[in-house]
């Protein structure tokens, strides 16, 4: 492994990169909770998924972490009663995203979770590279 | 002689001991160095010499190499303070040397 | 020329301490990574029980690059939970762990500084 408290940067950094590209799909969901089609029987915004995958990097000697795929959810749409909406169909029914706002919610404070333990690592891998260099200070 | 021994980081050959004055200032030498054993003082004077050099070389080759993100924090740190230590431990053998010659010389009638 | 064996001792805790801190790394950045299996480095006693430091390849993927031996061990025995999705990490765990490594790292450095500056206070003296 190349130096380890370097490495931390690199692995702590894919972290980061993930957890946030996770925070932003999730923040895509929820924004678009309550978007539908626009004409009658129009499909509506339908839910994205994110999966990582560890990528072993042999240079830093380590496991990264990375985006496995991004992809859309293909659980059915919830259908609404609404005859007025402009994307009622026949039997005025409403198809409505497929998002979950509570899950979508606990998913948010997770990936929080994720990105903040990530940042932690770096924060004390910090502290002791300045622990050492602190060694040649009078 | 104390010419030699005051240009001590470049010495690397003094006579072995044979007369009293030079026991003498042997043993005034093994308390600077901790050993004991050692009564032939110019192998210790040339090797903590030798030490010291080859120390700082190491602690700036591997400078270098940390500059370079070749070498890790703690590596140089270590290289550092091993010089550090080594050239104070030299510079420290060769005041007591000087000032052991010093009490000699102003025994001499 | 005890300080000596502790400069020593120091030195390979700390590189130690080091390389348990990227293993925590590994585990934190992968929490959400499914079937990924926690890992934790050797006992710092069972590494100084080998006179020189040993590479222990549990496989092709933990080759080491440049000598330097990083003990790695799959499938922490003690961890907290295993998700349906086979990922065996813990947060607070690895977060907990992540603190002790810190401040045993600074007590290690501590320690070489102030016997650093004590022997450099009796060699000018």
């Amino acid at each position: 492994m190349m130096d380890p408290l370097a490495a931390i940067s690199r692995i702590a950094g894919s972290g980061l990169q993930t957890q946030s590209k996770r925070l932003q799909i999730i923040s895509e969901n929820l924004a678009n909770a309550e978007s539908t089609g626009s004409t009658p029987g129009a499909d509506p915004f339908r839910r994205k998924t994110i999966s990582f995958k560890s990528e072993m990097d042999r240079l830093v000697g380590a496991e990264l972490v990375g985006i496995r795929n991004v992809g859309t959810d293909r659980s059915p749409f919830r259908i609404e009663h609404d005859p007025g909406h402009p994307a009622a169909d026949e039997n005025g029914n409403v198809k409505k995203p497929n998002v979950n706002m509570l899950m979508e919610m606990a998913d948010l404070r997770e990936a929080n979770r994720s990105y903040e333990a990530n940042l932690q690592i770096i924060k004390k891998a910090r502290s002791m590279v300045n622990a050492t260099i602190d060694l040649l200070r009078n | 002689m104390i010419d030699a021994v005051a240009s001590l980081p470049g010495a690397a050959g003094l006579a072995a001991p044979t007369s009293g004055v030079e026991r003498k200032a042997a043993t005034a030498l093994t308390g600077a160095v901790q050993q004991p054993q050692r009564t032939d003082f110019s192998q210790v004077l040339s090797q903590v010499a030798r030490d010291g050099v080859s120390r700082i070389q190491a602690a700036e080759a591997t400078s270098l190499q940390g500059l370079q993100g070749q070498a890790s924090v703690q590596q140089v740190v270590e290289a550092v303070m091993s010089a550090e230590q080594t050239l104070n431990t030299a510079i420290a053998v060769r005041d007591k040397v000087v000032q052991a010659y010093q009490e000699i010389s102003r025994m001499q009638i | 020329m005890e300080a000596i064996h502790l400069f020593s001792l120091a030195s390979r805790r700390s590189e130690w301490l080091s390389v348990r801190q990227a293993t925590i790394a590994e585990n934190v950045a992968n929490v959400d990574t499914p079937g990924y299996r926690a890992k934790d480095v050797q006992p710092f006693r069972e590494v100084m029980d080998h006179t020189r430091l040993q590479m222990a390849a549990t496989s092709p993927s933990h080759l080491e690059l440049d000598g330097r031996a990083r003990q790695t061990r799959t499938d922490k025995a003690d961890s907290w939970t295993i998700t349906h999705s086979g990922n065996s990490v813990s947060i607070e765990q690895e977060l907990m762990k992540s603190s002790s490594a810190a401040r045993e790292h600074s007590l290690s450095t501590s320690i070489v500084k102030s016997f650093h500056r004590m022997l450099m206070t009796t060699l000018k003296g």
